[in-house]
């Protein structure tokens, strides 16, 4: 069964990827919804239900973090933390990442069943 | 192959079950029944071959690198159905690599990256000239940093053509292909899955793969160029044998990077290339540092205790016997096509006798085979430069004839390369001697000039070997046979004038032509002492 993990903001996330080090960990990071559960990000509303769908290609024992990088000010500020950090880098919302290697869709990517499936599925 | 056995053993099990049916009768033996069950079940497996499942397609590509990838993917946009096996045997050594090819994996693409890492500890050292404050006790490389970073940007590329194929519904299978006859392919997968494959037309685009000499231990000791760049601790003091660009690049970046190494030489450098540079480029290497071993043959290789290799060799020349030892033993002593092991001689596709390249140019098309709907593009195909322009052009343009109406062939003519040593050599069009050749020492005119880049200056850098060479027809317009440049980015100078010479660059236009100043690349317009002058060409003031 994978393990399924929500978490906000940076530190968060680090803290989850860190803790599940040498296993098998997806990520995604989207916009994160505000307190009527809307978002921001309409590439990532259409990602939501494509990925949810996709999750039976993900292997068992691996761990899938679903991140919300935070409001959209925050978000379009050049210099904020995901965007700088070395291991993330990203260049926008949403990211879908086997982490710790190259793989990574974004933007409308994240929205394409056959390349959800493709990462989740590659060896 | 295999269905002919199946063949054989089917009829023999049909005449050896009829027999035993024939003979149940006259014993009551339940015994003698059982093995009719037998013969029964044995001939349903036998037929059972037939039952793997077909897929058909409009185009089947073989092997998912520069030419493969360009082609499958230029075939998808007229919305056919193409698919592209690739699969990596692993080395000798063990490693293997993800989609791409040679160029993305184990060519172009690290090595470039590793020259220009090695470029950078000398620029460093430059640095110092120009007021920098670098460390007193130098700089350092370290192995694992740099060739990670290297390894990551490769994944990240393996990554993005998966993504790529399946944007462009190109089917996308990692398969060894096996050619089982003219129309049909026989995938199998690392599990050892296997599928049937026909399609109305095949590209082979398989490349090729180092050889390894067949002297005593080399197999077991010695890496290749499909090994250098995926090393997982630092190659340390290195053997390079040979005196391909692969082995000169190979020497000149470990140099560079702070490795003790040495280059083995049988006879010339940079064969096929113009050779005056080509010792040029040599004189460059061996006054940098790297340790040059000429005219020498290996003789053997030796694993010892510690890990390490004791290579002996003879010098051909003085005939004395070398050793030395090594912690890693580079052989570059060519590559061999992957026509081998594709079942190709199950087909009427004809090989070079020795090459053992696809061989092309049949019914008035480059890349077809001797079978009309067989075709071979890149380092496959005989006759033609390996390099990854000329696999990608080809396998476009091939794609357009096929599916797009198109007649226009490929023109293998006046291709631009360079060599990627610590001093770059770029040249495009013939050497000197390929021009002397073809048209006479009487009717040639060759400029050149030893030039000095202006960074080297402050620098206080050696730029004895830097240099360039012009052929020219010796009258009329004087149209431009042959353009050497050997100096900083090369490849960077050369690729415009390759345009140029495609436009039938003549001496007059180069002439006319004003110089970007200061720059290196401004000294090849400004060229104007021929070789026949016997004038110093050695380029002075400003």
């Amino acid at each position: 069964m994978v393990q399924q993990i929500h978490v906000e903001g940076h530190e968060a996330f680090m803290k989850t990827a860190t803790e599940h080090k040498g296993k098998l960990v997806f990520a995604l990071f989207s916009s994160s919804k505000d307190g009527a559960g809307s978002s921001w990000c309409p590439d990532c509303v259409k990602a939501e239900p494509v990925v949810k769908e996709c999750m039976k290609f993900v292997p068992d024992e691996a761990v899938f973090i679903e991140c919300g990088v935070g409001d959209k000010p925050f978000w379009k500020d050049p210099n904020n933390i995901f965007r700088k950090d070395d291991k993330l880098r990203l260049k926008c919302v949403p990211t879908l990442m086997r982490w710790g290697t190259p793989q990574r869709l974004e933007e409308e990517q994240c929205a394409d069943s056959r390349l959800v499936q493709m990462l989740f599925e590659d060896e | 192959m295999q269905s002919n056995l199946a063949y054989f053993v089917t009829n023999l099990l049909v005449v050896l079950g009829v027999l035993v049916h024939m003979l149940r009768p006259l014993t009551k033996s339940s015994h003698k029944f059982a093995s009719f069950k037998g013969v029964q079940r044995l001939l349903t497996r036998c037929k059972s071959d037939n039952s793997i499942p077909t897929k058909k397609y409009d185009l089947v590509v073989v092997g998912g690198g520069s030419g493969g990838l360009a082609c499958s993917k230029e075939a998808a946009t007229y919305g056919k159905h193409v698919a592209v096996l690739d699969y990596v045997e692993p080395s000798p050594q063990g490693t293997k690599w993800g989609l791409g090819g040679t160029c993305v994996n184990v060519g172009c693409i690290p090595k470039k990256l590793m020259h220009q890492a090695a470029l950078l500890g000398e620029a460093v050292q430059d640095a110092r000239k120009y007021g920098w404050t670098v460390p007193e006790n130098g700089i350092h490389n370290n192995w694992e940093t740099m060739s990670s970073a290297v390894q990551n940007y490769v994944r990240s590329l393996n990554w993005g053509h998966r993504v790529q194929l399946q944007s462009k519904n190109v089917e996308y299978l990692n398969a060894k292909g096996y050619f089982l006859d003219n129309h049909t392919l026989e995938a199998t997968d690392a599990k050892g899955r296997k599928k049937r494959i026909v399609a109305d037309n095949f590209v082979v685009a398989v490349g090729g793969r180092p050889k390894y000499t067949e002297i005593p231990g080399a197999l077991e000791c010695a890496i290749s160029s499909d090994d250098i760049f995926w090393l997982k601790n630092k190659p340390g003091k290195t053997m390079v044998i040979g005196a391909s660009y692969v082995a000169l690049e190979c020497a000149g970046f470990l140099t560079g990077l702070g490795f003790d190494t040495s280059l083995m030489i049988r006879s010339i450098p940079l064969r096929g290339f113009d050779q005056q540079m080509a010792h040029l480029v040599t004189d460059h290497m061996a006054s940098h540092g790297t340790n040059m071993l000429w005219k020498c043959v290996p003789e053997s290789m030796e694993k010892l205790s510690d890990g390490k290799i004791k290579v002996t060799w003879k010098n051909t020349e003085t005939v004395e016997a070398g050793s030395d030892i090594y912690e890693t033993v580079l052989m570059a002593v060519g590559r061999a096509p992957e026509t081998t092991k594709i079942g190709l001689d199950n087909t009427e596709v004809q090989l070079h006798a020795s090459s053992g390249k696809i061989l092309g140019e049949h019914g008035g098309d480059l890349e077809r085979s001797s079978v009309p709907h067989i075709y071979g593009i890149g380092d496959i195909l005989e006759g033609r430069p390996e390099l990854t322009p000329v696999a990608i052009k080809a396998g476009k343009l091939l794609a357009h004839r096929l599916y797009g109406n198109s007649t226009v062939q490929m023109d293998y003519d006046k291709v631009p390369t360079t060599v990627f040593t610590p001093l770059e050599y770029g040249c495009v069009g013939l050497s000197e001697e390929e021009a002397l050749d073809k048209y006479g020492e009487d009717n040639l005119e060759v400029y050149h000039a030893f030039y000095k880049p202006l960074q080297y200056s402050v620098a206080e850098r050696d730029a004895s070997q830097c240099y360039i060479k012009m052929i020219c027809d010796k009258e009329g317009d004087q149209k431009v046979h042959g353009l050497h440049f050997l100096g900083p980015h090369a490849g960077e100078v050369l690729q415009g004038f390759a345009v140029a010479i495609r436009c039938n660059l003549t001496r007059e236009i180069m002439d006319s032509t004003l110089g970007i100043h200061p720059t290196s690349a401004e000294e090849v317009v400004k060229m104007h002492i021929t070789k026949r002058s016997g004038l110093d060409p050695t380029v002075t003031g400003c």
